[in-house]
């Protein structure tokens, strides 16, 4: 029981980082190289409300996820607008630059110490029983989280005219601006939704287990899963975060732990020699890339 | 290179050969951005904060003390360029390194090759070090392999009348993995049972799949030796999935803090440095001297720092104007600072022995009923032999 918990809780943050990968991707065909460094931008934000408004907890929460949100917009409009028209390779290396500018600011801004959100809130993280195993607070969060962002994305991307929108623009965008579809909104929609739900995983890892430099590089560890769900479908990254944290999970019990920072990488791999487009990704997607 | 050039390289380099010659340069290359920067940074800024204390009251000998901070962001690439700077172009007597172990080769042959000391103050001391030491490398950080784990499992055995279950854990870093399989064969020598180990990498968003197996395997002691966010998350995790064991792990620059943050009585650091809670006459010193540079790192990240440049000014105290590097290679080899009680006793070279000829540990925990850290063991000696 308590493998099933681990697993659950270990692909819920991967699922909530792969969403932001699959959503920019889906609807602008670019690969952000910068959501590592937007998700602990995030984090930061929560830490910085979490002492603002420390008598607030709730209000903290949700004014840095409201700063997700805007700086999702922000990063659009100051930067990723001017990148159309121009490759994609481009626009891929404009995330990268983003990313190492973003990481420097986070130094000078926050300095090096670890942080601890949760603890600024004035929450802890006790654990409770889930029949014979246990969950964190914190780890329940993320599953919760992980269950709403997912089935909200669903909901507006099935059912409302901007998710509508957001879809045509994704599979033809030409068609779509002909047909009156404002792209520059969209795009800076999914940057937004990008940021604000690679920036909730930010947010709930800094209150597990601290705010430090390294939450950039597990951003970039969960990009595997996107890439093994295919990295053009949300139901596909939901699968993925659960194979890859699934695989992650039981060969730390029962093969070798040193086995877990490469699994990732071997079932990304084997993905991609039996199919390179991903379990649920378009086959066009990939002669796109 | 036409005339020209050179006459302009020339004038160029005059200047600041001259300004290296009013001062004792000393060269760094640290970790001071990057995901590690946390343990690195403060111990630099320390360091640099004491410097610039000891330069207000006169410097050494007559003479200011200037340092030469190059950020590497523990990238070995980095480190190898950085070194070939400090010593090409700043001419640095010394180097000093205050970063991951993966940095060190490309510095070693550079201070090799230009013949100079490269002090590790604050990274974790290299074998090389130790007796018998390489005749260039010299460390003054608190944490020494093996000699850790001596301490921590003598201090498990001393603190338990029932036969203890010991689990381990450490991070995929050679230096922390290789510290934990070197614990785990101790443990068996002296009558404990190893139940479990677990090596996290770096990093991990959670720790519980590893904290499960621990968990699993019953150890009523947990050890572990490694970066401090490994080690404390993976109490922590342990924690929460019901585990009501004892956990001793290595009393990083955050311990103090730390302690205060986790409140478990069950949890223990080993150290080397004092805490802040002695409240030292040097402790006041420091609060001060932090003050004055507006450090932003809470005091108690400092003593390593602290402890960096009271060793520097020591050596530098006994190289005579004008400075070598082979000068300063003599006084390093015979070396003995008064650590002012920020460890157990002083900090001794000698020519066999740059890590220090005798270490002292102490055990603290968080104190539940007294809401404070406390001190569960005090200074107990290891002589460091061959």
């Amino acid at each position: 029981m308590q493998l099933f918990v681990n697993i659950a809780v270990l692909a819920s943050i991967y699922a909530l980082i792969c969403c932001g990968y699959v959503l920019i991707y889906r609807v602008s065909r670019v690969l952000s190289l910068a959501h590592g460094e937007l998700m602990m931008l995030a984090a930061y934000g929560l830490y910085a409300t979490a002492s603002l408004f420390s008598q607030h907890p709730l209000l903290a929460v949700a004014v840095a996820a409201g700063l997700a949100l805007a700086v999702g917009a922000a990063v659009y409009a100051a930067l990723m607008w001017r990148m159309t028209g121009e490759s994609v390779l481009a626009a891929v290396l404009a995330t990268i630059a983003l990313g190492i500018l973003l990481r420097g600011l986070m130094v000078l801004a926050f300095g090096t110490q670890t942080q601890y959100p949760l603890r600024d809130l004035g929450w802890a993280n006790a654990s409770f029983a889930v029949g014979s195993a246990r969950i964190s607070g914190v780890g329940a969060a993320l599953v919760l989280g992980t269950a709403l962002v997912y089935g909200g994305l669903f909901a507006f991307l099935r059912g409302t005219r901007w998710g509508l929108r957001m879809r045509a623009a994704g599979q033809n965008p030409l068609l779509a601006a002909q047909r009156g579809v404002r792209l520059h909104g969209i795009y800076a929609l999914a940057w937004a939704l990008a940021t604000f739900t690679g920036g909730m995983a930010g947010m709930l890892i800094a209150c597990d287990a601290g705010l430090e430099g390294t939450l950039v590089t597990i951003g970039l560890k969960a990009f595997p899963a996107a890439l093994v769900g295919g990295l053009d479908s949300l139901l596909g990254a939901l699968i993925g975060s659960l194979i890859v944290a699934g695989a992650e999970v039981l060969l730390i019990h029962y093969v070798d732990p040193l086995l877990s920072d490469v699994v990732p990488f071997l079932v990304l791999l084997a993905m991609l020699v039996l199919r390179p487009w991903g379990l649920f990704g378009s086959r066009e997607e990939l002669d796109r890339v | 290179m036409s005339k020209k050039h050179l006459i302009a390289a020339a004038l160029v380099a005059l200047p600041m050969a001259a300004a290296a010659q009013n001062a004792y340069v000393v060269g760094v290359s640290a970790a001071m951005t990057g995901p590690v920067a946390g343990t690195y940074a403060p111990v630099v800024d320390a360091m640099k904060a004491y410097l610039e204390h000891l330069n207000a009251k006169g410097g050494v000998n007559g003479k200011p003390v200037r340092l030469v901070v190059l950020d590497d962001q523990a990238q070995p690439s980095r480190a190898a360029a950085n070194a070939k700077q400090l010593v090409s172009q700043e001419r640095v007597l010394m180097l000093l390194n205050t970063s991951l172990s993966s940095t060190y080769a490309p510095m070693v042959a550079e201070a090799k090759a230009a013949g100079i000391p490269l002090y590790f103050a604050g990274a974790v001391c290299p074998k090389d070090t130790f007796p018998p030491a390489d005749p260039l490398q010299f460390c003054s950080t608190a944490f020494g392999a093996n000699l850790d784990s001596q301490a921590a499992l003598a201090f498990v055995k001393a603190q338990t009348s029932e036969p203890v279950r010991i689990g381990f854990a450490a991070m995929a870093i050679p230096v922390s993995r290789g510290e934990i399989d070197y614990a785990e064969g101790l443990s068996k020598t002296l009558g404990m049972t190893p139940v479990e180990k677990q090596i996290t990498p770096p990093p991990t968003p959670d720790y519980t799949p590893f904290a499960t197996k621990l968990k699993d395997a019953n150890p009523n002691w947990m050890y572990s030796w490694a970066p401090w966010v490994s080690q404390v998350r993976t109490f922590e995790a342990m924690r929460r999935l019901g585990w009501a064991g004892r956990y001793i792990t290595w009393a990083h620059l955050n311990a103090e803090e730390e302690l205060a943050r986790v409140r478990d009585s069950g949890f223990f650091v080993i150290g080397t440095n004092a805490f802040l809670e002695d409240n030292l006459p040097v402790h006041a010193e420091m609060r001060a001297v932090a003050h004055r540079a507006g450090l932003s790192h809470p005091v108690s990240y400092l003593t390593e720092g602290y402890v960096a440049g009271m060793v520097l000014e020591s050596a530098l105290r006994n190289t005579s104007w004008p400075p070598t590097s082979q000068k300063l290679l003599a006084a390093m080899n015979s070396l003995k600072v008064d650590l002012k009680g920020l460890r157990g006793g002083p900090l001794e070279w000698t020519k066999e022995n740059h890590f220090r000829t005798r270490q002292y540990y102490r055990v603290w925990r968080w104190d539940t009923s007294a809401n404070r850290v406390a001190r569960v063991q005090d200074w107990r000696p290891i002589d460091v032999q061959r």
